[in-house]
């Protein structure tokens, strides 16, 4: 694992096939003029198809506000994001609606499930509102993987934490889409459950060549992550390949200081 | 502990604005009616006492129907020292007629006297100076068209027309004949020739200068004897202001109830968002818990806010009540007859008080239950992180399913009982009474029964898409709620649907009435006097003569001679065989109509049962010259007055001076309507006073006052269906602030604003059609119910179109209260919803 330079290079995500999610130049300012706020500041990062991406930071580096601008849920003060071959930082309300709909997957750290849907239902729901007709083998494998088999009638209410963000592991994942978002999805679980989920991106990255990119602030959950990017202040400063918890506290702690 | 309630009010204002409306509006029309009535009572009093107390002593008959103050009194009050100047009023019929040479109304148009002397003066023109002159009251001049400067024509005593020079218009207010009758006014002398009165109906006089009233009253008593009463003008005036009063009472009265619904409506509409609120503050209750409130105190706090928000949307309420009062006065004073639209709004303490005390006191009570739920929240919610977003009942539980099963087959008995209560009355209060029943049981079942009704709609919502699909799921989600916003507006729904179906089984009632009783075109009777003249024969003859017509009856009675209501009427029908005239007849209980001839009639039922009379049996006709034998030939069931019925020639034979009282004629098949009208015209043209009913436009006359009447209920309780719909509107507001984390849940995963929208406008429309549906099944159930037991022999008819007219306006309502909370839910930006929690 060599020192990467503080300005680490986007381009070197070392295969040849071009980048799922590619970010350059990205600024967001919150406010205006004297009270104004950058929460990103020149961000340029890619991710590779296929990779799963861990982006860590301390609190207010900006982490969540890259995902979203990323994802679309939030416009950028200048800079470009590309999803594939769309540029995403062009578009209208609506056609962004869209791109997530038929492109993306969600994952949340709570309030992920709508409580009035069971488990079923709830992950079918993104295929509903694009109208879209779910692949039955590939709801009966997924469902099968995250371990819902007998809990899909049941309410959210009904269902552990864990359980939970299974649900909504496998809702994003059945779409197929290009990319999964996943916002602190561990934050609000027990370890146990917490390293069941994280195995399942992690699997589904390895095996199902799906593209995931997660914010996170526990070293542990981006130890499961091919890549670890850290921020500071809405700067990229630090990336590291292969990570296990140690070498990213150890980032962290540097970045701390 | 006040500060932190007056703080929390301030941050959820918004969340309480709707309720505040709500509230508003219920006080409004409360304080409203109260300013109305006291302002038309003070209008009305000010108008009696203006015209009275010109006046310092009146002279009336102490029988103020029939009696009269004799002539000679008049010239003994002008003798006597005390007195200055007297007048006496003459009052009789004297039959105004139309442009068309028809005599006014069905009462003969009230004749009377005014001269220098009199408590009425001319709203417009000159009152009459000359024998050949007129005033009309404006009554009279609205329901004739003649206006100052046209000739009028009046029958004299001995039918004779008289024409006269209309020179002014007098506004009689509140007297209480001239509104229906009219009037028109002559002067002293030619008062006297026109009606042929005899005395005089008043006598009006003004004391000497500086005698007492007190004196002057006593000394004209003493001259004015017995049969008379004597009064000071101040006296006259507050009796005629209390005899006007009672009717503004009246009419508060039925507005007051009105009022009262849109009240209640509000108290479940304030109920439900307290209870919402206290539901999703539960955090905040129990963080006040945490920090060392005691129970008493989150309970005291959910009280004063309520307390706040009553009184301020009262004091709101009440100002625009006043308005309303104010607004309602000018432009109901016209059709009210008051005369004086002018008059400035009286606002008594009493009106500003009740407003403000009924609109506190709702809120407060509806606050209670939900503020009791707030006192039992545990210290330790406050440190509970739910992941799954509040709003979730706990399923509705078996013993509200066992309460409805019980309250509503027992309201189902009670209207089953109402049917043999024997009196309208008795009947018609078991039916409210059960109608309550079945309103308490549709409370209680309402949580079962919005989950039933979304989960009978719930495929079909499916199918059409993920908005609706959703917005059933929603629905179903706290059908508590959602039941409480939605039986806000059952109580409109049912009050009107339940009018509508009487007003409409009212009105085939009636038209089958009207075929049942008058199966003819026009009916002739005479104006309705104290006499009661007959209709010349000559009249039926010559109807008869005219080839339009194909048959002519005339009906003529005449009593045994008993007064009052136990006379027993003998009637006859000439011009037809009597099966065919006798169209009353509904049923021949024995014999047969065809065989009553000359020695036999027809009885009623229920004469017979009294008499115990049967076919075959000798029956006794009292006449005046005596008794008649004669025999029973059918006993039958009949909708009209006489107990027997004779052929002509017996009746003629008994009662020899009777005349025709009832005409009726049925057109000649193929005659031309226009035709018919003009004979029919021209058989009565020498009798001006004879009144002539088209069935055709006595039925458009039936179906304009129902028609009206509906109108005037359904604006009444527009009001409680305005309320109700805010209610819907604030509960779908309150779900949607409590949902925001979820509207931007589902915006991330790609549904479109326009779904998001649609989803709530799916969601509103559901409720409200649920709250219509329901209440347009109790409505049709109750006002069968009631009119079955008010009306015998009604005709059930449900009013399909109205109805359907209902469903449209329950639509309408769910897109109207769609409108703020889904713009409001598809504003709201995803990143911020999905960084607070």
């Amino acid at each position: 694992m060599s020192q990467s330079a503080a300005q680490a290079a986007p381009e070197q995500s070392g295969t040849g096939t071009p980048p799922v999610v590619a970010a350059r130049d990205l600024v967001k300012v919150y406010g205006r003029a004297d009270s104004a706020v950058r929460a990103l500041d020149g961000v340029s990062v890619e991710f590779a198809r296929g990779a799963f991406t861990a982006i860590m930071g301390p609190s207010g580096s900006g982490k969540s506000t890259l995902m979203h601008c990323l994802a679309g849920l939030d416009t950028v003060t200048s800079g470009t994001v590309h999803l594939g071959r769309t540029e995403i930082t062009g578009l209208r309300d609506k056609q962004l609606t869209l791109l997530r709909r038929d492109r993306i997957g969600f994952i949340f750290q709570s309030f992920n499930l709508l409580p009035m849907l069971t488990a079923e239902q709830n992950i079918l729901l993104p295929g509903r509102i694009a109208k879209r007709r779910h692949d039955p083998a590939r709801f009966r494998r997924i469902v099968e993987v995250v371990g819902l088999g007998d809990r899909l009638g049941h309410l959210p209410s009904a269902l552990s934490g864990g359980q939970q963000q299974r649900v909504a592991v496998a809702r994003a994942l059945l779409g197929d889409p290009e990319v999964v978002y996943a916002d602190e999805p561990t934050g609000n679980l027990d370890s146990r459950s917490g390293a069941e989920v994280l195995g399942f991106l992690r699997d589904s990255a390895r095996e199902l060549g799906q593209t995931v990119i997660m914010v996170t602030h526990d070293p542990v959950a981006a130890s499961y992550a091919d890549r670890v990017v850290f921020l500071r202040d809405g700067r990229l400063v630090d990336e590291v390949h292969g990570p296990t918890a140690e070498t990213v506290l150890d980032r962290l702690v540097n970045l701390e200081s | 502990m006040l500060r932190t309630t007056l703080a929390g009010l301030r941050l959820h204002k918004g969340r309480l604005v709707t309720t505040a409306l709500a509230i508003a509006l219920g006080v409004m029309f409360v304080t409203g009616t109260l300013v109305f009535s006291d302002t038309l009572r003070a209008s009305f009093a000010d108008q009696v006492m203006g015209s009275a107390e010109k006046m310092d002593v009146v002279v009336l008959p102490e029988d103020e129907r029939r009696g009269t103050v004799p002539r000679d009194v008049l010239a003994e009050v002008r003798d006597l020292p005390e007195i200055d100047r007297a007048a006496g009023v003459t009052a009789g019929d004297a039959p105004l007629l139309d442009k068309d040479g028809r005599a006014v109304g069905s009462v003969p148009t009230l004749g009377v006297s005014v001269g220098d002397l009199s408590r009425y003066s001319a709203a417009e023109g000159e009152l009459p100076d000359a024998p050949g002159e007129a005033a009309l009251a404006t009554v009279s001049a609205s329901a004739t068209g003649y206006k100052v400067g046209d000739t009028a024509t009046v029958l004299g005593p001995d039918g004779g027309k008289h024409e006269f020079t209309v020179t002014g218009l007098i506004d009689f207010g509140t007297a209480a004949d001239v509104s229906f009758r009219g009037a028109v006014a002559f002067t002293p002398q030619t008062a006297v020739e026109m009606t042929g009165a005899e005395g005089f109906a008043e006598i009006d006089a003004v004391a000497a200068e500086g005698v007492p009233r007190q004196q002057a009253v006593d000394a004209v008593a003493a001259v004015a004897g017995s049969g008379t009463e004597v009064l000071t003008g101040r006296e006259l005036g507050e009796r005629l202001a209390d005899q006007a009063g009672a009717q503004a009472d009246v009419l508060a009265a039925g507005l007051l109830l009105f009022a009262l619904v849109s009240v209640l409506v509000a108290a479940i509409v304030i109920h439900n968002t307290f209870a919402i609120l206290v539901a999703q503050r539960q955090r905040e209750m129990a963080l006040l818990r945490c920090v060392g409130a005691v129970r008493r105190q989150v309970f005291t706090s959910v009280v004063a806010e309520a307390l706040v928000v009553g009184l301020a949307a009262s004091a709101l309420g009440v100002l625009a009540g006043i308005g309303l009062g104010a607004a309602g006065f000018a432009l109901g004073a016209d059709a009210l007859n008051t005369g004086a639209s002018g008059a400035a709004v009286v606002l008594q303490p009493g009106a500003v008080l009740i407003g403000l005390a009924a609109g506190t006191a709702t809120t407060l009570f509806s606050a209670l239950l939900p503020a009791r739920r707030a006192m039992s929240v545990p210290p330790l919610a406050a440190l509970r992180t739910s992941a799954v977003a509040a709003g979730l009942d706990r399923r509705p539980g078996l013993l509200r399913a066992a309460a409805a099963s019980v309250l509503l087959p027992a309201s189902a008995a009670v209207v089953f009982l109402s049917r043999d209560a024997g009196s309208p009355q008795a009947g018609l209060y078991l039916v409210a009474g059960a109608g309550m029943v079945a309103f308490v049981g549709v409370v209680v079942a309402g949580p079962l029964l919005v989950r039933a009704a979304v989960a009978a709609v719930s495929p079909l919502m499916r199918a059409l898409g993920v908005s609706s699909a959703l917005a059933a799921d929603n629905a179903r989600r706290s059908p508590r709620r959602a039941a409480t916003a939605t039986i806000a507006l059952t109580v409109g729904a049912t009050l009107i649907t339940g009018y509508a179906v009487i007003n409409s089984s009212m009105m085939s009632t009636m038209n089958d009435l009207l075929d049942e009783q008058f199966p003819a075109d026009y009916q002739i009777t005479g104006q309705f006097t104290d006499e009661n003249p007959a209709i010349p024969r000559q009249v039926a003859r010559d109807l008869r003569a005219a080839p339009e017509t194909a048959q002519v009856v005339a009906q003529r009675s005449a009593t045994d001679g008993t007064p009052g209501p136990d006379a027993t009427w003998y009637s006859t029908l000439d011009g037809a065989p009597l099966e065919e005239a006798a169209s009353a007849v509904r049923q021949e209980r024995a014999g047969d109509l065809a065989d009553v001839r000359p020695g036999s009639v027809a009885v009623q039922a229920d004469y017979a049962n009294a008499e115990g009379l049967g076919v075959g049996d000798p029956v006794t006709v009292k006449t005046p010259d005596g008794e008649r034998g004669l025999e029973v030939a059918a006993v039958v069931e009949a909708a009209a007055v006489w107990s027997v019925l004779m052929a002509p020639e017996d009746f003629a034979a008994a009662f020899p001076g009777k005349g025709d009282e009832i005409i009726s004629v049925v057109g000649a098949e193929g005659a031309e309507a226009a035709k018919l009208r003009d004979a029919v015209y021209a058989a009565v043209e020498d009798h001006p006073t004879l009144q002539v009913d088209s069935v055709a436009q006595m039925r458009k006359q039936f179906e304009d006052v129902l028609g009206t009447a509906f109108l005037a209920v359904v604006a009444m309780l527009g009001l409680a269906v305005v309320i109700a719909v805010f209610g819907i509107a604030n509960t779908l507001a309150l779900s949607v602030l409590e949902r925001t984390r979820e509207s931007a849940l589902l915006r991330a995963m790609g549904l479109k604003r326009a779904q998001l929208r649609l989803m709530l406008v799916w969601e509103a429309v559901l409720l409200c059609l649920i709250g219509a549906l329901v209440g347009i099944g109790l409505g049709v159930s109750f006002g069968w119910a009631a009119a079955d037991a008010a009306f015998e022999d009604l005709i059930f008819s449900v009013p399909i179109a109205q109805i359907a007219g209902f469903v449209g306006a329950a639509v309408a309502a769910g897109l109207l209260a769609s409108v703020l909370p889904s713009r409001r839910a598809a504003r709201t930006s995803i990143t911020a919803a999905l960084a607070s929690e």
